[in-house]
């Protein structure tokens, strides 16, 4: 028994404990973007998602996945399910494996994330983690009326 | 969850090929948990050998694939029976990868425990440690996060070295 190895491991308990409720918290929550992103062009969500927006798009679901990520499965099942069902909602999984620039230019670091754009391009709001479908239908209702 | 119920077969992802079979959520909590127990033993007694141990642990999940991963086996032996079928599976893709990642960090602290680097052996076991505890409380996979980071980085790498693009995505 060492006193090191002692403190090291309350050390440790207490800072992943934290770590862990805070993105307990985090996960799934809708966070609204801070409006003109100045990042990226107009349409970049768009583009990225390699989507040109139909007539009747309204909103666009990009989800930036990771191959080893269970999260990321239940999120695609839960986001098909959202864009087959409501009008003018379009979802498109990247893979950042396949194309690890989206998630640079996106600024993501996190698998997954979700970011919703409007049919102009401009970011509407961001998910990491499987999103909280009530919260998230009703974040995008304006987008998809407008 | 809008998944259907039933035995849920994980959802491919873009480029995603199911190679293994899937695994119960509890087994890997419960392995979770053990990593978690063996970690604080390494820190607590400073022993290089545990850890030493603890890596071929990760390492058989790792390379041999989830199947042989001791942990697993031991939860499939002593408990998979008694507490029935999952409600749902998840892929051993992100479970291989994460086991990688604890092979790497405990063959680091290892080597640091026994070759007299203790303080390199304390902080490998440290971050090996946080990471088990994170699944096992909190369900949250470490070193499947670090994927998304090390991609980019990979990325960036990529394009400021042009020349080694060619062949280099795995």
């Amino acid at each position: 028994m060492n006193t090191t190895g002692l403190w090291v491991v309350l050390g440790v308990l207490v800072v992943a404990t934290v770590a862990g409720l805070v993105l307990r918290a985090r996960s799934g929550r809708v966070r609204t973007s801070a409006r003109p992103t100045g990042r990226s062009a107009p349409t970049a969500g768009w583009s990225l998602a390699g989507h040109a927006p139909a007539d009747d798009d309204r909103v666009l679901l990009l989800q930036v996945s990771s191959p080893v990520c269970t999260p990321c499965r239940q999120t695609a099942a839960l986001l098909d399910d959202l864009s087959t069902t409501t009008p003018g909602l379009v979802h498109v999984e990247v893979d950042v494996a396949d194309r690890p620039e989206v998630a640079s230019e996106l600024g993501i670091m996190r698998t997954p994330t979700v970011v919703a754009f409007d049919r102009s391009g401009a970011e509407l709001l961001r998910v990491s983690g499987v999103p909280r479908r009530p919260d998230l239908e009703a974040a995008l209702a304006p987008a998809l009326s407008a | 969850m809008s998944t259907p119920d039933g035995p849920v077969t994980p959802v491919a992802g873009p480029g995603h090929v199911p190679t293994e079979p899937s695994l119960d959520p509890r087994g890997v909590r419960f392995a979770a948990a053990l990593t978690t127990v063996v970690l604080v033993l390494v820190l607590l007694a400073g022993s290089g050998w545990l850890a030493a141990a603890q890596a071929v642990v990760f390492g058989l999940g790792a390379f041999a694939g989830m199947r042989f991963a001791p942990y697993s086996l031991l939860y499939r032996a002593l408990l998979a029976r008694r507490l029935g079928p999952p409600a749902e599976r998840e892929d051993a893709a992100p479970v291989r990868f994460s086991q990688l990642v604890g092979f790497l960090f405990a063959v680091v602290a290892a080597v640091g425990y026994l070759t007299g680097l203790t303080t390199l052996g304390i902080v490998a076991t440290a971050f090996a440690l946080a990471a088990a505890f994170l699944n096992a409380a909190f369900g949250f996979c470490l070193g499947c996060e670090m994927y998304t980071l090390i991609s980019r980085t990979r990325a960036r790498f990529r394009s400021r070295n042009p020349h080694t693009a060619e062949g280099a995505t795995a």
